[in-house]
């Protein structure tokens, strides 16, 4: 449980990094800490319930995506900017590392193992983005058909 | 303040408008917005002076449009984005100058000073950035499991990394083998860092740094355009972001191999 706890948080300072990084200096800083914590949280409680990564992985950024849509549309600022530092805890670097050094190593069964690994998660993620990205888009043209319809 | 239905249609400004409306488009591209955001700005902003059709194609490294004035004569421009870096503050600065013109055009004087001070404007300073290229190693190495000793060697090799970015990228190599020098610079840092006893795990220290310089915000970015239905810009994107990975799993192989961390 400490150790989960320590992640949450180291995970929550590397998004505000890559916040500062990428430019955003104000008040959104808050926001972004908000998210990627809670999405990692997300991620923790889908593999304590035994969904394994997968789900876990695709919960968590379609929580994330959602999320940063909607803070988006709050906030007036672009998607992409509360997005990307947000997802930054659900990227697989572990996993990307030992996938790489698995090859070096030329330990091929478990190569094929983790680059399998590391594909289902980058799939898992991709998912959850798209997904996330399509509800906005279709909330907002249901919301303009609607607005055009409303006559009647 | 200008009104579009009085104002005369003067065609040479409104070339210039369209000059600097093409010029908000390129700090957009330039800076990491989505291709589906550089389209949309641009079409609002000439409808929002006076132009009645405007058709714009943009992929990552170029913006055409074409613009008709209600007498249907057609001004067409292009512009190609060479150099990018990721500045999403910028992005967001364009993205308010262009819901403000969108509710009440501007003059072009305005319009030309608002794009400068965009320009010129706040820009991360390299002593913040190398804290952050530190501290984000750091907490992502000890995120992937490291202890505290591996942090700090992250942060150092993170330092590395930074210095051998600035290096680099003053000698204007190509992303992708710059990529792929800085990895293996990192993980030659980190190596040395294990061999004097600063760090115990190399495989989290260089964990923390690949962090880094993963293409996060490319691979997000061309999910997000393929879905919009801009899908050369999305693959466009995806196989610059994959094979900037590859690169820097590339740079830190190298060093795995003759340096048997």
């Amino acid at each position: 449980m400490g150790f989960y706890i320590v992640q949450t948080v180291m995970g929550i300072i590397g998004s505000l990094g890559f916040a500062v990084l990428f430019g955003v200096i104000d008040r959104k800083l808050f926001w972004i800490a908000a998210g990627s914590g809670i999405g990692w949280a997300v991620y923790l409680l889908c593999a304590a319930r035994g969904y394994g990564m997968f789900m876990g992985l695709f919960g968590a950024s379609l929580f994330v995506g959602l999320l940063s849509e909607i803070l988006a549309r709050i906030l007036k600022t672009p998607v992409i900017l509360m997005l990307v530092p947000m997802l930054i805890p659900e990227i697989p670097g572990g996993d990307l590392y030992y996938t790489m050094h698995d090859l070096v190593q030329g330990h091929y069964v478990e190569f094929g193992n983790s680059s399998n690994q590391v594909l289902m998660e980058a799939a898992a993620i991709a998912l959850g983005i798209i997904l996330a990205s399509y509800v906005a888009k279709f909330v907002r043209s249901i919301r303009i058909h609607v607005l055009k319809h409303s006559l009647w | 303040m200008i009104n579009n239905k009085t104002c005369k249609m003067d065609a040479n400004q409104m070339n210039r408008y369209l000059s600097a409306i093409m010029d908000l488009g390129e700090l957009l591209l330039m800076h990491g917005a989505e291709v589906n955001r550089v389209e949309d700005t641009i079409t609002r902003l000439c409808s929002a002076y006076g132009f009645i059709r405007s058709d714009v194609f943009t992929i990552t490294s170029s913006i055409i449009a074409s613009a008709m004035l209600p007498d249907g004569s057609t001004l067409t421009q292009t512009r190609r984005i060479k150099e990018r870096d990721t500045d999403l503050g910028k992005v967001e600065m364009v993205n308010g100058l262009s819901r403000k013109i969108c509710g009440a055009p501007v003059t072009e004087e305005e319009l030309l000073r608002e794009i400068q001070k965009i320009r010129q404007g706040r820009t991360v300073s390299w002593p913040v950035k190398l804290g952050m290229y530190m501290l984000i190693s750091a907490s992502l190495s000890v995120f992937f499991g490291g202890g505290t000793w591996d942090g700090i060697a992250s942060a150092i090799s993170g330092a590395v990394l930074f210095g051998t970015l600035c290096v680099s990228s003053g000698l204007k190599l190509n992303s992708i083998v710059q990529s792929m020098v800085c990895s293996g610079v990192t993980a030659l840092a980190v190596s040395f860092l294990v061999k004097i006893g600063i760090g115990i795990h190399p495989d989290k220290i260089m964990i923390g740094n690949i962090m880094l310089v993963i293409p996060g915000i490319q691979l997000t970015n061309s999910l997000r355009d393929m879905i919009n239905g801009d899908m050369i810009s999305g693959l466009l994107n995806m196989s610059e972001a994959l094979l900037k990975a590859i690169a820097v799993a590339m740079g830190f192989a190298i060093i795995l191999i003759f340096g048997g961390v």
